[in-house]
């Protein structure tokens, strides 16, 4: 694996110098041939094509639509260069067997900041390069060596008005109080968020959920697995609360807004103890553009109109604090670090979420099958 | 009979394939069996974790038990289908045939999302069932280890289905006028004549469900709620989000096997072209 990879960046560095006359043809034959040419023919089609776009790879839907008027079309223009979206969704395994398989095909993965570190660790990612990146355009602890946090998204809850009519749930106590609350509950199927809540609904601390106890948490979560639905995908999450299959439903906090609309207003969110994720723009290693591309681009995601934007559009809340004396008065209540969220919600901790989010989703699993 | 040489004609023409299914499909296969074994550590310890690990133990007895109940309410649905189509006329044989194939073209993903409009806590069941007052609470019918089995006992049905066809349209149909010519009334030659002759096609049948329902994946994930974990969800998770590919590899190996192994049982009672829809 590790061979290929190596072949791969050398005849890709070999073709752009080739491409920029800094070695000759003959030179660049040479290296081809110490490589095995044959399917490095398509690598030297790659590099031209490589070196003239971006490739980001988002996880599809709205985020298509929204990257490419909020970040990739200005950044284009700027830059001359062109951009691609690969929207299969840049999960974990597939950075690295991405990595791994010496084909790397894309620039810049919108993930999660514990993938950064997860997979930083592995070697599979190009370190940030902070100088062309700015480290004070982002709230501070939310620079990595592997990523940066671009946007936050967050876990809270929604829940039926017409159910809680006068009182309404608050916490996540709240949320697993079935007797005083009933109805049917939703919660993320893969253990993140849902961890954070059931410890806090156990009586954590919000400062001492970190380092989570897994144990505790699975135990809190198995007291109202009867009640509840797991979803997988934030479409799934989102439908569950639109057709009305649970009373109170976690949901990503980014699409709150539309899933008020589309309820017309019978499901509220609430942010109090949501838990804010950060995101992270990270690279795969050996990406075809090249690392200074890259990381012009992603400096340019920081620019506060582009965050601003990102927001109107897809819900994501600003990374940058510079955005946030801009963002309009309506859309205050669903950003997760606004003046009036910031101190109610709780932190995700991707360090510990690296390092032990394996552990917690196959024991999570383990609970609710 | 071949001489060596056109045999060896024959061997020359495939060889394209046989390479490009070596390469591209062995080849792979051969790796995930070797990262069974090698990753994180090199020895069994993914093998052993199956004794030693309660969550993998459960979801693989998940697995089989919802195989399982498939397996048998598919090939009793089966059965009647197949029971009626070859004793329908030629004419309505065919249409019969022509819906049961039609089903074929429906993707599982549309299925699942079908049913939970059907069955859903707001969905078309429970909305006239709730105000016809039939019931006060909407009944619980996908979103748990129910909507699963009607999901994939419903995708089955056709699979179940065309073995015992065949198998049934095999057998005279002068036995049964002969039965009756010996006194035996309907049930006692359905007992003592049909229905032994139709056991092939029930093994056939029921392995071959039972082999297909094992990588159920969409099904389970989308009507399971998150509380139904197959093997085949199990799997992607580890490779994609818990990254132990190890433990992922291993389960495909186990499958894999039980796949083969089921497949030489099935081929000691038919030929398994024939099972799955070829023709002999």
């Amino acid at each position: 694996m590790q061979d290929k990879r190596f072949f791969r960046e050398l005849i890709t560095d070999g073709a752009r110098d080739f491409k920029a006359g800094r070695i000759g043809r003959r030179q660049f034959l040479t290296l081809c041939a110490i490589a095995g040419a044959a399917p490095y023919a398509v690598a030297m089609g790659d590099a031209k094509a490589a070196a003239d776009e971006i490739v980001m790879w988002d996880w599809g839907g709205d985020a298509e639509k929204c990257h490419t008027e909020a970040f990739l079309s200005p950044f284009s223009k700027d830059s001359g260069l062109g951009f691609k979206i690969d929207t299969s969704g840049p999960l974990q395994g597939k950075i690295k067997q991405m990595v791994e398989s010496g084909h790397v095909t894309a620039d810049v993965a919108d993930a999660d900041a514990f993938d950064g570190i997860a997979l930083g660790k592995l070697g599979d990612l190009e370190p940030i390069d902070y100088a062309i990146v700015d480290k004070n355009k982002v709230l501070k602890g939310f620079a990595w060596e592997y990523g940066i946090s671009i946007i936050f998204y967050g876990y809270g809850f929604m829940y039926d008005t017409q159910k809680f009519k006068d009182n309404p749930p608050t916490t996540w106590a709240d949320f697993w109080d079935t007797a005083k609350f009933p109805g049917k509950r939703s919660l993320y199927k893969w253990g993140n968020g849902a961890i954070e809540a059931a410890l806090m609904a156990d009586g954590v601390e919000k400062d001492k959920v970190y380092p989570c106890d897994i144990g505790r948490a699975v135990d809190k979560v198995k007291q109202i697995k009867a009640d509840t639905l797991f979803w997988g995908s934030g479409a799934e999450g989102e439908q569950m609360v639109v057709n009305g299959e649970v009373s109170m439903g976690m949901v990503w906090v980014n699409r709150a807004k539309a899933v008020e609309a589309d309820t017309n207003g019978r499901y509220k969110l609430n942010m109090n103890q949501a838990i804010a994720m950060p995101g992270a723009y990270i690279v795969p290693k050996g990406n075809p553009a090249g690392r200074e591309n890259v990381m012009k681009f992603i400096a340019s995601c920081q620019k506060p109109e582009r965050q601003i934007d990102i927001l109107k559009c897809h819900g994501m809340t600003p990374a940058n604090p510079e955005a946030y004396g801009m963002i309009p008065p309506e859309l205050q209540p669903f950003v997760i670090t606004s003046k009036e969220n910031l101190p109610k919600v709780l932190l995700n901790d991707p360090v510990w979420w690296a390092e032990h989010g394996g552990e917690a989703v196959d024991k999570y699993l383990a609970a609710i099958s | 009979m071949l001489t060596g040489r056109q045999t060896l004609g024959y061997w020359l023409m495939v060889l394209p394939l046989v390479v490009l299914v070596a390469a591209f499909y062995g080849w792979p296969l051969v790796n995930i069996l070797r990262l069974s074994v090698t990753d994180p550590s090199p020895g069994l310890g993914n093998y052993a974790a199956l004794f030693s690990d309660p969550a993998l133990a459960k979801l693989i007895w998940t697995t089989l038990r919802i195989c399982a109940i498939t397996t048998v309410l598919s090939v009793m649905g089966g059965y009647l289908l197949a029971y009626v189509m070859t004793h329908a006329s030629a004419d309505r044989r065919n249409w019969m045939l022509m819906l049961v194939m039609m089903s074929f073209w429906i993707s599982v993903l549309v299925r699942a999302f079908a049913w939970l409009m059907l069955l859903g806590r707001n969905g078309l069941l429970n909305s006239v069932l709730v105000r016809a007052g039939i019931v006060a609470e909407p009944l619980e019918l996908v979103r748990n280890e129910l909507g699963v089995l009607i999901g994939m006992v419903h995708y089955m049905i056709p699979y179940a289905t065309l073995p015992l066809l065949a198998n049934m349209q095999g057998i005279d149909p002068r036995l049964a006028s002969a039965s009756r010519s010996l006194g035996a009334g309907p049930l006692y030659g359905f007992v003592r004549i049909f229905l032994p002759l139709t056991v092939p096609g029930i093994v056939a049948a029921s392995l071959l469900v039972f082999i297909v329902s094992l990588g159920f994946y969409v099904t389970p994930a989308i009507l399971g709620g998150g509380k139904v974990l197959m093997i085949a969800e199990y799997v992607s998770v580890q490779v994609l989000i818990t990254l132990q590919w190890g433990t992922a590899s291993m389960l495909a190996t186990l499958l894999l096997i039980g796949v083969f192994a089921l497949l030489f049982v099935l081929s000691r009672f038919m030929k398994v072209s024939q099972a799955f829809g070829a023709r002999a």
